[in-house]
């Protein structure tokens, strides 16, 4: 599903060389719940960027769902994106759409047929509970809420892998138990997930693989 | 997809409110200059057409022929290069002519001791020989004729009309494109407005992998729909300022150049000028997305 062979990324601002990730290989099985962590700045970020093909490493070999990420062209990346949900702490949702449009437009950018649009939202929606919520603006939702319909425009294409990027930083407990309960039912769907959190109480309640990372190295996979 | 790339493409117009409406407004000014230009021309080409057909040389002879030899002397002059036909006038005939331009004054002609009015030959040049370099080798060659004592006539009048129409095409065209790359530059500046809009949406479009031409396509649409209402907006401009000057315009227009009326531009025309309209917003459309790779 996701392999990492010696993988390094460096970012250059100026004439300074800043790494970013350093020699990390790992592999990740179709199916997995694998919970990446560490502090800010470790590269976890980075990492979940370099699967969905956002940057390409400086050194190494990124595959995911089969394909060496840094060969693909810019059409090969869009097909392998439709393959990948991708969820932010902050939602990312359009602001002048309602929920319903948010979710929606996905479906409409990739020329879904109209017929089956409104079907496939609202079985998104229902699967993170937020269907009656349909009508609402991005305003008028509560933080679990928007992120709530962010994993439902990131499912709605039912994509074989989730990239879960601190998607409950910005939430409450109550909140992040609903989200994290959404994520486990995404998986339970059969769906990769990948979740980057630097809460070390989130990572013990999860009870998941782990892969920790600090200042870019692969310091420990376990469970 | 194409009515969800079509609502984009009306999203992002309304997004660019004012800048697209100046867009719009330039491009509308463009064509309306380039359009009333031409017309204006094509009413000086119809005219230039009209009179070169009417362009004659006269070759007056020394001495009326007899009767039997008139149609010799018309089938040799017609053997002439660049002459398309020849009538022969008789002194008799040219006396006839004069009487009906005097009209009520006719009563002149008859006060004359004798016909002074030389018999002659109108000559119409053929359409190779109605430019000024045909019509005078056309009067050299007639002057060489032994019968021929005067030949008179020439096209250059026609020319230099003919020469104001390329002038008016020639100033039209350069006011047109002086404000046809105003409006173009505006279109890519009200289309890079709504790609700082719309950033949001082209990062989520990228992210659940859209196809480029999705995401680009709106774009070019907004852009090519700006010009396309400019272009609607300036054909509206010509057909009102026609309807209202045409009338007024048409009597000096008869006396001067010899048309009946001042025809509007036919329909190939207008189609070329929506067609312009919408290709320089798409143009101001493709040249914002050119500067905006991601």
């Amino acid at each position: 599903m996701i392999e990492l062979h010696r993988v390094s990324k460096v970012f250059s601002v100026g004439p300074v060389k800043v790494p970013a990730l350093s020699d990390v290989s790992l592999r990740i099985a179709k199916g997995e719940f694998v919970v990446l962590t560490g502090a800010s700045g470790a590269g976890k970020t980075t990492l979940l960027r370099l699967l969905y093909r956002d940057d390409v490493p400086s050194e190494g070999e990124v595959q995911v769902l089969g394909e060496d990420v840094a060969s693909l062209r810019r059409s090969e990346v869009a097909a392998l994106r439709r393959s990948i949900g991708v969820v932010f702490q902050d939602a990312k949702l359009l602001p002048a759409r309602t929920v319903y449009e948010n979710v929606a437009f996905v479906l409409r950018v990739l020329g879904t047929p109209k017929r089956e649009i409104t079907p496939r939202v609202f079985d998104a929606l229902r699967t993170v509970g937020i269907s009656a919520r349909a009508q609402a603006y991005p305003a008028q939702l509560s933080q679990g809420e928007a992120q709530r319909a962010s994993l439902a425009r990131a499912i709605v294409r039912q994509p074989s892998l989730l990239l879960a990027d601190e998607p409950t930083g910005n939430l409450d407990d109550a909140m992040e138990a609903e989200i994290i309960g959404v994520i486990k039912d995404i998986r339970a769907g059969g769906t990769t997930v990948i979740l980057a959190t630097h809460q070390s109480r989130l990572v013990r309640a999860l009870r998941r693989r782990t892969i920790t990372l600090e200042g870019g190295y692969l310091l420990k996979d376990e469970g | 997809m194409l009515g969800f790339l079509i609502g984009e493409a009306l999203r992002d117009l309304r997004r660019a409110g004012r800048v697209a409406v100046s867009a719009i407004v330039l491009i509308t000014l463009s064509l309306a200059a380039l359009g009333g230009f031409w017309l204006l021309s094509s009413n000086l080409a119809r005219a230039v057409a009209n009179w070169r057909e009417r362009v004659r040389i006269i070759v007056y002879l020394k001495r009326e022929p007899a009767a039997s030899e008139a149609p010799a002397l018309v089938e040799r002059v017609q053997g002439v290069p660049g002459v398309a036909s020849v009538v022969y006038l008789s002194k008799a005939d040219a006396l006839k002519s004069l009487k009906e331009i005097l009209g009520k004054d006719a009563s002149v002609v008859a006060q004359l001791p004798a016909n002074p009015l030389p018999a002659s030959l109108e000559v119409t040049p053929a359409a190779a020989a109605a430019t000024p370099d045909g019509a005078r080798t056309l009067l050299r060659n007639l002057q060489t004729l032994p019968e021929a004592e005067e030949v008179a006539g020439s096209s250059d009048w026609v020319e230099r009309l003919s020469q104001w129409q390329r002038l008016v095409t020639t100033i039209g065209l350069g006011i047109g494109a002086v404000l046809a790359v105003a409006a173009i530059l505006t279109v890519t500046t009200s289309t890079t407005l709504i790609l700082h809009a719309r950033r949001h949406e082209m990062e989520i479009m990228r992210l659940v992998g859209a196809p480029e031409a999705t995401i680009r396509l709106p774009l070019l649409l907004q852009g090519m729909l700006q010009g396309l209402l400019g272009a609607l907006l300036a054909l509206g401009v010509l057909v009102v300022a026609h309807e209202l000057v045409a009338p007024r315009l048409e009597p000096l227009v008869n006396l001067t150049l010899g048309l009946s009326h001042l025809q509007f531009l036919p329909l190939a025309s207008l189609m070329m000028l929506l067609g312009a309209g919408t290709l320089l917003g798409a143009l101001g459309g493709w040249l914002a997305r050119g500067r905006r790779e991601p």
